[in-house]
Formats: structure tokens, C-alpha cells, sequence
């Protein structure tokens, strides 16, 4: 569950936040939409936060000690920060544990090499039924080729090996130089800026094709604003999605 | 100069192979066939009869990626590889 709440401050929200949905601070995820542009000439300055709700309330790991960070400055610097936004820092390599692991980085290491480029692969995270790759190559821009097209295809790969070398279901993600971070933040600050103008256009914009992953990340990104509506349109894998609004007709100002 | 461009080539149809043996059930029925013309290469693809949706998916969409990789590949030496696969 996703909702939006503002306040002068980042904590002001939060508290209203709290309040609101009668829950602890420690139960839910705090991202900042908006923070207040500072030395502008209005200081009106509200601070949007965007509350991520853990329906099954389970924790997860490496979320504990980030708000409890929290807890001890509650005035953090006003630069939009995202919380959870870990996966972009540079973590240590894993080694494979399993079997499956192993064999899902030598395949991708056996594509990288037989394609005639070098690149050194390993295992950046791994959650339940997901698996974050990285490779480290000097090719990289090849790697990735035109809009991710070569990473996506490489990624494909490496699903459909993991999808017959274990039946579990082991989703693969396959990045390189945070490429996929990179354009995922780029694509959620797109989709943000789009709801704002249709908010203010009370029309709607339609976006440039995208594969299914970046749609679902537009639509779930904002699927929490009630006046806004996302849509699919087109044929094959690479739709366009619509952002429409269909908020009052008044234009929603702040509070 | 001519060997190293066929040893390029090579490479192209090693990927091929490579990819495709991963993604079967039977291995040994993977065989690439390269047709080298001035411009570009063409490599035939021949997988065991069960196999044949292993290498092309849904909607085409593991041939697509293959062919994807393979023109990554290619980009190197400029050549054209066209990938076929038989069934």
C-alpha cells in the first residue's frame, strides 16, 4: 500500500503519517517526493512523502538500522533522498552458494566470453526468488547496447537457463555499472514529473514504448495517487503507457 | 587476414552453440552450420525435434534474444550474422 502525505517538515509528515494510519514509524517505508527547495524565494516549503506499507509486515533485513537512523536525526538533510535505496550503493560481491548459482554465473560468463568480450560476473544480492548479477567489463556500453536492448536479451537468457536448471522459479536480474538502477530511478522521477503535469494540464501524456518491467515500474509508481490513472496502449512487448488524470476538476493545491 | 576473419566467425557460431546447449534438454543434438557469403555469415541452427521450442520461446522470444546477443557479438568486426533456425 502506497500513500502520500505532506508537512512542513519531513518529520511533520511523517508524524501525520503515523497518526493517520495508526501505525509504528518502524512499520512502514518513508520516500521523499518532494522536499522543500531551499534559500527559494517562498520558504513555504512543504515536504511530500510518499509511504511505502509492508502488508506483511515482515522486515526486511537492512531496513531496521536505516530507521533507526532515522529515529536519531529526524531533520535529515532536505536532498530527496529514497530510503531503501541501498541497492544502488556498491555492495561486496557474494559468492555463489548453490549449485544453480554457480551454474547461472558460469552460463552468463560463457556469453560474455563467447561473444568475444571480457567481463568478470558475481552475485550482487539475492532476496527470496530473486537474483541481482552484476558484470564487471570494460565492454559494458556493448553490454548494455541501445536503451539496455543487449542486457535485456542477455537477462532473458539467463532466466530461461535458470527457469530449466531449477524449477523454482529464480528470477534473474542482470546489471551492469548500475545501469538498471540508474534507469529505474530515471524512470520513477519520469513518472512523477508526467503526474504533475497532467495534474496541472488536467489531460494526460502518453510515454515512450517501454518493455513490461519499466511499465509495471510507471504504473506501480503511481498507483498510490488517487487522482491519477496509468494505462497501457498498443501491441507486443514494447507498449506505451498513458498517465491520466481523473482527479476533480479543481486542481488539488498542496493540502 | 582471411584466418583471422573466419576465426572471428568462428566465435559467432561457438556462441550460438554455446547458448543453445545451455537452453536444451539434449545437447547433443545441437549443431550450428555456418554459410559464410561476402557480406555477412549465415548460421543454421538444428536442435533435437522436442527442442525446437527451447531455442525459438514464446512468441520468438529466445530466438530473438539470440539473435540479439550474436549481432552484440558481431558489432565487433562489422560482419552481418543472420541466424536461422531450422525445424
Amino acid at each position: 500500500m502506497i500513500q502520500e502525505f505532506e508537512g512542513k517538515t519531513e518529520k511533520e509528515a511523517i508524524d501525520k503519517a503515523v497518526k493517520e494510519l495508526s501505525l509504528d514509524q518502524e512499520e512502514f517505508d518513508v520516500e521523499i517526493v518532494e522536499a522543500p527547495k531551499k534559500g527559494g524565494l517562498f520558504r513555504k516549503g512543504m515536504v511530500k512523502i510518499r509511504v511505502h506499507v509492508n502488508e506483511e509486515s515482515a522486515e526486511p533485513e537492512g531496513r531496521q538500522e536505516e530507521d533507526d537512523d532515522e529515529e536519531e536525526e529526524p531533520a535529515r538533510p532536505s536532498r530527496p533522498a529514497r530510503r531503501g535505496g541501498a541497492r544502488r550503493a556498491a555492495r561486496e560481491p557474494l559468492s555463489p552458494e548453490s549449485d544453480v548459482e554457480k551454474e547461472i554465473v558460469a552460463f552468463i560468463e560463457g556469453v560474455i566470453a563467447k561473444m568475444g568480450y571480457s567481463g568478470k560476473v558475481a552475485i550482487q544480492s539475492r532476496s527470496e526468488g530473486k537474483l541481482a548479477i552484476g558484470i564487471d567489463s570494460e565492454h559494458s556500453s556493448i553490454l548494455i547496447g541501445k536503451k539496455g536492448k543487449n542486457l535485456d536479451a542477455l537477462q532473458l537468457l539467463a532466466n530461461v537457463y535458470a527457469g530449466k536448471i531449477d524449477r523454482g522459479r529464480l528470477r534473474i536480474v542482470v546489471d551492469t555499472e548500475g545501469y538498471r538502477s540508474r534507469r529505474e530511478d530515471s524512470l520513477v522521477r519520469l513518472a512523477r514529473q508526467m503526474a504533475e503535469q497532467v495534474r496541472r494540464n488536467r489531460g494526460s501524456r502518453l510515454l515512450e514504448p517501454m518493455n513490461p518491467f519499466e511499465r509495471r515500474l510507471i504504473h506501480t509508481t503511481l498507483n498510490g495517487l488517487e487522482d491519477i490513472d496509468t494505462k497501457s496502449e498498443g501491441e507486443g512487448l514494447y507498449k506505451q503507457v498513458r498517465v491520466i488524470y481523473r482527479g476533480p476538476s479543481a486542481p488539488k493545491q498542496g493540502y | 587476414m582471411l584466418d583471422e576473419k573466419s576465426e572471428e566467425r568462428t566465435v559467432e557460431k561457438d556462441l550460438v552453440e554455446f547458448i543453445a546447449k545451455s537452453l536444451v534438454d539434449d545437447p547433443s543434438g545441437v549443431q550450428v552450420n555456418m554459410i559464410e557469403g561476402e557480406k555477412s555469415t549465415i548460421l543454421e541452427l538444428k536442435v533435437s525435434q522436442d527442442d525446437v521450442g527451447k531455442v525459438i520461446g514464446k512468441h520468438g522470444r529466445i530466438a530473438k534474444a539470440v539473435r540479439t546477443i550474436l549481432s552484440a557479438s558481431a558489432t565487433k568486426t562489422g560482419k552481418r550474422v543472420v541466424l536461422e533456425i531450422l525445424d
